[in-house]
């Protein structure tokens, strides 16, 4: 049985978006809350998330923002932190439309609250497209890059920089796609770790998105030597 | 005159209950996974915008078929075109079939028609098994474009998408019909849609983004009007 938490914020625009929920905490890893981030310059919108509890260590997102013509929807987002698997997880599948009648900047953060000790290996993807829904051509256009993951405010990684999306009336693009593994990185989360979307929508345009981030602990030198001499010493009780 | 004021009376009551049922156009989703199908309108499901006299937005999710996520955001113009995304997620442990439709009511009825559509998708290992698979179902079309129920154009036939990477995405195009010249197609009265039927790996997500349009094909009169006045420019020009 799922347990529903429904929220409602109105956000101003360009402010930062906190959607803060108390949430049940692990042993190894300390989930703190999600927050999902929304800012454009089509103005101020309204924002509504509904949180769900799937497991004893996992939660859903769905919800939206809008304004009277440009909107960013999220659904089954999944934010999960698991103490015995030393592992979280995010996703974020988000769609973009900008209904205004001028091109518009988009900035969207999906935030996972906690702390987890270093070193850490991160892995990866991001996939989408962008639609026309214009009578004149239409593009996705980014100054930096489309997607980034960051811990704490350590960039991760980042990904599709100084894009340009040219589609024609009524069509769609692919805007590509890149997966990463096993990227270390050294530093502790202390606060969260996010996944940020940044573009520039033309007048008409739609950008829909689906993209996951995963993390690991890697044990440390010492905590290896235990495992290893552990084996060992199981192996010889075995043999004898 | 007092019957004058009473049809006139009666024709503003007309006219405003009229515009007052000016409403968002008929626009209904169904889901059937493995065979059991569930759906309705789009509107009880979600959100719907006007963005312009002849454009609503509709924006939602469905998850009534037990382990099936769809959620969608789809621009309409009865005029008609469809064109949106929508992401299916499989949150069961095994492969499932799927069958996702959206349905828009046309006005007016279109006597013969030219169409275009386009899709492409993402899939997604959501649930970081190391793959992830979609297929089509019986090698038919994964994308079918629909005219009153009944499918006209088809994309991405015998297809398959995989993933094979923790996490991995996969993009691809789906493919095009009638772009840059739309092509012919029949007369529709009531429905423009558009299908999707695939089977997806267990616990992944998929997303399609597509455009079908379908515009009327211009009549014997409009083309002798656009004839005589090119006869016209054409004279002037001499």
């Amino acid at each position: 049985m799922r347990s529903v938490i429904p929220n409602q914020y109105t956000l101003a625009c360009g402010s930062t978006v906190a959607i803060f929920l108390a949430m049940p905490c692990s042993a190894a890893f300390v989930m703190a809350g999600t927050s999902i981030a929304v800012s454009s310059s089509a103005g101020t919108g309204t924002l509504s998330n509904t949180l769900a509890q799937v497991s004893p260590n996992s939660w859903t997102a769905t919800g939206s923002w809008s304004t009277a013509s440009a909107s960013v929807s999220w659904t089954n987002n999944t934010f999960s932190w698991n103490g015995s698997t030393q592992s979280g997880f995010a996703n974020g599948n988000i769609v973009v439309r900008n209904n205004t009648s001028a091109a518009q900047n988009f900035s969207v953060v999906i935030n996972m609250g906690g702390a987890v000790t270093s070193p850490l290996s991160f892995g990866g993807s991001l996939g989408g497209q962008f639609v026309n829904g214009s009578t004149l051509p239409g593009n996705l256009a980014s100054d930096g890059p489309v997607w980034e993951a960051r811990a704490d405010n350590g960039l991760v990684r980042s990904e599709l920089h100084n894009v340009l999306l040219v589609a024609q009336p009524f069509q769609v693009v692919s805007i590509g796609d890149f997966s990463f593994s096993n990227s270390l990185y050294n530093g502790t989360v202390t606060n969260s770790v996010s996944l940020g979307f940044s573009m520039r929508l033309s007048a008409g345009g739609e950008a829909s998105f689906t993209s996951t981030l995963a993390l690991q602990t890697i044990p440390a030198p010492g905590a290896l030597a235990l495992v290893v001499l552990a084996s060992a010493f199981e192996r010889r009780r075995r043999r004898r | 005159m007092k019957s004058v004021i009473a049809w006139t009376g009666a024709v503003i009551c007309v006219t405003a209950q009229t515009l007052a049922g000016v409403d968002h156009p008929d626009f209904s989703f169904r889901l059937s996974a493995d065979g059991v199908a569930g759906g309705g309108a789009a509107s009880d499901f979600g959100s719907v915008h006007q963005v312009s006299q002849t454009e609503w937005l509709f924006s939602g999710s469905y998850g009534a078929t037990s382990g099936t996520l769809l959620s969608w955001t789809y621009l309409i113009d009865p005029d008609p075109f469809v064109t949106g995304t929508f992401t299916l997620t499989n949150e069961t442990a095994t492969a499932r079939d799927y069958v996702v439709d959206f349905s828009l009511s046309i006005a007016p009825p279109l006597k013969a028609s030219l169409l275009a559509g386009q899709a492409a998708g993402s899939l997604t290992d959501a649930n970081g098994s190391g793959s992830a698979l979609l297929t089509s179902l019986g090698g038919g079309f994964i994308f079918s474009a629909l005219a009153d129920e009944t499918v006209v154009q088809g994309l991405m036939a015998n297809a398959s998408q995989q993933v094979s990477f923790a996490n991995g995405t996969s993009s691809f195009s789906g493919g095009s019909f009638g772009f840059p010249t739309p092509i012919a197609g029949p007369a529709i009265d009531l429905t423009i849609g558009i299908r999707f039927a695939f089977s997806l790996s267990a616990g992944d997500s998929v997303s399609f983004s597509s455009v079908f349009v379908a515009n009327p094909v211009p009549g014997p009169t409009s083309l002798l009007v656009a004839a005589i006045f090119g006869g016209m420019r054409q004279r002037r020009r001499f």
